[in-house]
C-alpha cells in the first residue's frame, strides 16, 4: 500500500468512526438501544484500527503521522476511555449513554478536523482548539439532552473549555515571526551578454482562435495558440521584446526550465512589474543551454496560461538534422491541443520528439510503433538511455521529454491520453494497458556529485485552512503556510542546497523551482539509482517524499512552487532567497 | 426566537435547494473549467455552514426539543462529510489525473449525502414550524433516519 492511499485509508477511517460514534449518539438519545449499540461497536473498532494506520504512516514519516499521534491520539484515547467502558455494560435506558457517546464522536470529529484544516505542522494552537470544541459541544449535548451533571463536572469543563478556547485561539492567531519576500520596487538588471543575434517581438492580446473548426475565445501572443515557436542555437544571444495590446491583468514572459539571470526570469512582483496593456519589456540572455522549453506568462498565470499565453523555446547545439518536432501538449477551453498531424517519414530517419506538458496536471504519452529512448528530460540529456519498448512515459505539468528514434518502414504514432497526436500513417494500438517509464531507474547511473549539503529545507504540502485577508479559504500550504506567508528559502552563493519535499496532500503537486535545474537523490527513501536527473519539473504523488539537491548559483529571488498553477494560486508558492 | 428558526431553516432548505441548481451550472458549464463550480463551492462552503451554525444556534435558544436540535445540528455534520467526499472524489485519480471508478463512486455518495442532507433539512423546517405553531392533537411526525453513515 503506498503511503498516498494510507493517507487516504486513515482519513475514511476517521470519518467513519466520527460517523459512527455520532449516530450511536443519536441514536441512543432516541432510545434506539440495538442500533445504537451497533453503530457504538462499529465507532470503536474504527477508531481502534486507525492506530494501525496511524503507526504505518508514521513508520513513513513523521510529516504524515504528526499531528494524528499529537492530537488525534489522546482524543481518540479519552472517545474510548468514556465511551468504550459505557459500552460494555449499557445500561437498561440506553439514553443515559448518548452524552459518553456523542463525547467520543465530537472527540474523533475535532481530530478529523484538526487533520484536514491544519494538519502540519501539529501546532499546540490547533490541538487546543480541538479541545475547546469538544468541550463545548460536550456542554451543549448535556444542556440538551440532561440530566445535568453536577456542579464540579459542569465547571471543570466550562474551565477547560474557556482555556482551550483562549490559549489556542491565542496561539492561532499569533503573528508568524519572519515571513515574506522582500517585493523590490528596484529590479536590478545585471545583464551582461552582447548584442543580440536573434530578435524577436512578441505581442500579448485577446484574441479567438480556431480549434478543431470551434471558435474559442483565448490570450495569445501574435494572435497564435501556441505562441511563436522560438528556436535558437548555442552562441545565439535572445532578444524578446513583450508588448501587451489589452491583456488588462498583465502579462510577463517567464522561460520555464531556462535558467536565466535572475532579472530576465519574469516573475511579476519578484524580478519585473507585470507589463500592462500598451507597455513593453524587452528580454535579452544568451542561448548557452541545449534542450527543449517553453515560455509562458507569470503574469496571472493560472488564467494566462490555460487562456493560451504560452510558446515553445528550443535551443539546439547545431542546426537541426533529420526531423525535430515539438508536441506542445495544451488544454484550451477544454478542447486538446495540438491538433492531429500526420507526415509521412522516410524509413531510417532519425527523428526527435520533444514533448512538452503545458497544462496543469500530468499527461501520459505514449509512442506506438517504435522502441525508443528518452533522450532527455526537462532540457538535460540522460546518461545511457536504453531502448523501451510498449512503454508510455509520464510528464509532470511544465516537464519536457525529448523521445528518439529511428524512423521504421511501418508507421508510428504518438498518443496522448488515448489520443494519436501525432503519427507518420495510420496506427491502432492500444497503448493504455503499458507501463510507465520511472525515470528513476532508467539509464546509467553515475555518482551524486555533492559530498556535503550546506543548507536544508523541509517542504510539506499541504492543505489547510488560510486565515491571510479578507476572506479565509482553504488553501494549498507549504509548510502550514499559505503565500505570501511562507518564509522564504534564504541560501548563500555556493551553498549545495537539499530540499526534501513532503506531499501530506490528496493531490498530486507538480513542484518547479525557477533558476535551477534540481538533482533528484531519492524518493521515498529509495536512491535514484538511473540516469541522473536534473529536473526542473517533477511531480510530487500523496503521500510521496522527494530528495533533491542543487549548487546556489545563480544570485536573486526565485519563484518555488506548485506548477498546478491553480494550487499556486491558492497560496502554494514560496521564494529561493539569495543573502 | 421560534419565528426566526422557522425563517432561517427555511433559508438553509433555500440554499440547499440551490446547491444543486449550482451542481447543475457546473456540470454544464463550457469549457468545463475549475471555475464551473465556483457558485457550488461558495455556497457549499461559506452560505450553508454560517446558515447551518445559525439554525444550531437558534434552535438551541428557543429551547427546542432534543430531537429537533439533533436535526439542526446533523447537517453540520454531513456538510462536513460533503465537503471531505468531494476531496476524497478528486483524490482518487490515476497517474495522469483521469478518474477512477473508485473516485467516482465516491462522487456518486456526493450525490447520496447531497440528498439525505435535504430531507433531514426538510424535517427541521417542518419541526421547527410545528414548534413555533403547535398543531392540537397531531404528534409531530417527521420520517428523518438519523445518524446517516454514508
Amino acid at each position: 500500500m503506498t503511503s498516498g492511499s494510507l493517507i487516504a485509508a486513515d482519513l475514511v477511517i476517521a470519518v467513519l468512526a466520527a460517523a459512527g460514534w455520532l449516530g450511536g449518539g443519536a441514536t441512543a438519545a432516541a432510545r434506539r438501544r440495538p442500533l445504537a449499540l451497533g453503530l457504538a461497536t462499529f465507532a470503536l473498532v474504527a477508531t481502534l484500527a486507525r492506530a494501525i494506520t496511524i503507526v504505518a504512516l508514521a513508520r513513513a514519516g513523521w510529516w504524515f503521522a504528526a499531528e494524528k499521534i499529537l492530537i488525534a491520539a489522546p482524543l481518540s484515547l479519552a472517545a474510548v476511555v468514556v465511551a468504550g467502558p459505557r459500552l460494555l455494560r449499557a445500561p437498561r435506558d440506553i439514553r443515559s449513554v448518548a452524552v459518553p457517546l456523542l463525547f467520543a464522536g465530537y472527540a474523533v470529529s475535532s481530530a478529523l478536523l484538526v487533520t484536514v484544516l491544519h494538519g502540519y505542522p501539529a501546532s499546540a494552537g490547533a490541538g487546543l482548539l480541538a479541545v475547546a470544541g469538544v468541550a463545548a459541544a460536550t456542554a451543549v449535548t448535556w444542556r440538551v439532552l440532561g440530566p445535568r451533571p453536577s456542579g464540579t463536572v459542569s465547571r471543570t469543563v466550562l474551565a477547560v473549555g474557556v482555556a482551550a478556547l483562549v490559549t489556542g485561539t491565542g496561539l492561532a492567531v499569533a503573528p508568524n515571526p519572519a515571513s515574506g519576500v522582500p517585493h523590490d520596487h528596484d529590479y536590478p538588471d545585471t545583464r551582461t551578454v552582447g548584442e543580440p543575434t536573434r530578435r524577436v517581438t512578441l505581442t500579448a492580446g485577446t484574441t479567438t482562435v480556431n480549434v478543431s473548426g470551434r471558435a474559442v475565445a483565448a490570450w495569445a501572443f501574435n494572435g497564435q495558440v501556441p505562441g511563436p515557436e522560438l528556436t535558437a542555437t548555442v552562441g545565439d544571444v535572445l532578444e524578446v521584446t513583450l508588448r501587451n495590446r489589452d491583456i488588462e491583468r498583465g502579462v510577463t514572459l517567464h522561460w520555464h526550465g531556462y535558467d536565466v539571470p535572475n532579472s530576465q526570469d519574469g516573475v511579476p512582483g519578484i524580478t519585473q512589474e507585470a507589463v500592462l496593456p500598451g507597455q513593453e519589456f524587452v528580454y535579452r540572455f544568451t542561448a548557452d543551454q541545449v534542450g527543449t522549453y517553453w515560455y509562458h506568462t507569470h503574469s496571472v498565470s493560472d488564467v494566462g496560461v490555460r487562456m493560451g499565453l504560452y510558446g515553445v523555446l528550443v535551443v539546439r547545439p547545431a542546426p537541426a538534422t533529420g526531423v525535430d518536432v515539438t508536441v506542445p501538449v495544451h488544454t484550451l477551453a477544454g478542447l486538446p491541443l495540438p491538433e492531429p498531424t500526420t507526415e509521412p517519414i522516410e524509413a531510417g530517419t532519425p527523428v526527435r520528439l520533444r514533448l512538452i506538458n503545458t497544462d496543469s496536471t500530468t499527461h501520459r504519452y505514449a509512442l506506438a510503433g517504435t522502441s525508443f529512448r528518452v533522450a532527455a528530460i526537462d532540457g538535460y540529456d540522460l546518461h545511457g538511455p536504453t531502448p523501451l519498448v510498449d512503454t508510455a512515459v509520464l510528464i509532470p505539468a511544465g516537464g519536457r521529454y525529448d523521445l528518439v528514434f529511428t524512423a521504421p518502414a511501418a508507421p508510428v504514432a504518438l498518443f496522448v491520453d488515448g489520443r494519436a497526436v501525432y503519427s507518420t500513417g495510420p496506427v491502432s494500438t492500444a497503448t493504455g494497458e503499458w507501463p510507465a517509464l520511472d525515470p528513476l531507474t532508467y539509464g546509467a547511473s553515475s555518482p551524486v556529485p555533492f559530498s556535503r549539503f550546506d543548507k536544508r529545507f523541509d517542504l510539506v504540502l499541504d492543505r489547510g485552512l488560510d486565515l491571510h485577508g479578507l476572506l479565509p479559504r482553504y488553501a494549498h500550504t507549504v509548510n502550514g503556510a499559505a503565500d505570501p506567508d511562507i518564509p522564504p528559502q534564504v541560501v548563500r552563493l555556493g551553498d549545495v542546497v537539499k530540499f526534501t519535499i513532503v506531499n501530506r496532500s490528496l493531490v498530486v503537486h507538480p513542484w518547479h523551482l525557477h533558476g535551477h535545474h534540481v538533482l533528484v537523490l531519492s524518493r521515498d527513501g529509495r536512491p535514484a539509482i538511473g540516469s541522473p536527473l536534473w529536473l526542473d519539473s517533477f511531480d510530487v504523488r500523496p503521500g510521496e517524499v522527494w530528495e533533491v539537491a542543487f549548487r546556489a548559483d545563480n544570485p536573486g529571488v526565485w519563484a518555488n512552487h506548485c506548477h498546478n498553477l491553480p494550487h499556486a494560486d491558492a497560496g502554494m508558492m514560496t521564494h529561493l532567497m539569495y543573502e | 426566537m421560534r419565528k426566526t428558526l422557522v425563517v432561517v431553516s427555511l433559508l438553509l432548505l433555500v440554499a440547499f435547494a440551490l446547491q444543486f441548481v449550482f451542481a447543475a451550472v457546473g456540470a454544464f458549464t463550457k469549457p468545463a473549467d475549475d471555475g464551473a463550480y465556483s457558485l457550488h463551492s461558495l455556497n457549499g462552503m461559506a452560505v450553508i455552514p454560517v446558515l447551518t451554525l445559525l439554525t444550531i444556534l437558534l434552535a438551541v435558544l428557543a429551547k427546542a426539543p432534543g430531537r429537533l436540535i439533533g436535526l439542526a445540528v446533523l447537517p453540520l455534520g454531513l456538510v462536513v462529510l460533503q465537503a471531505l467526499l468531494a476531496m476524497f472524489a478528486n483524490a482518487f485519480t490515476d497517474a495522469a489525473g483521469a478518474s477512477t471508478p473508485v473516485g467516482l463512486t465516491i462522487a456518486g455518495l456526493h450525490a447520496v449525502n447531497g440528498i439525505v442532507a435535504v430531507h433531514v433539512v426538510v424535517g427541521l423546517h417542518r419541526g421547527s414550524r410545528e414548534l413555533a405553531n403547535p398543531a392540537p392533537a397531531v404528534p409531530a411526525s417527521v420520517p428523518v433516519r438519523e445518524g446517516e453513515p454514508a
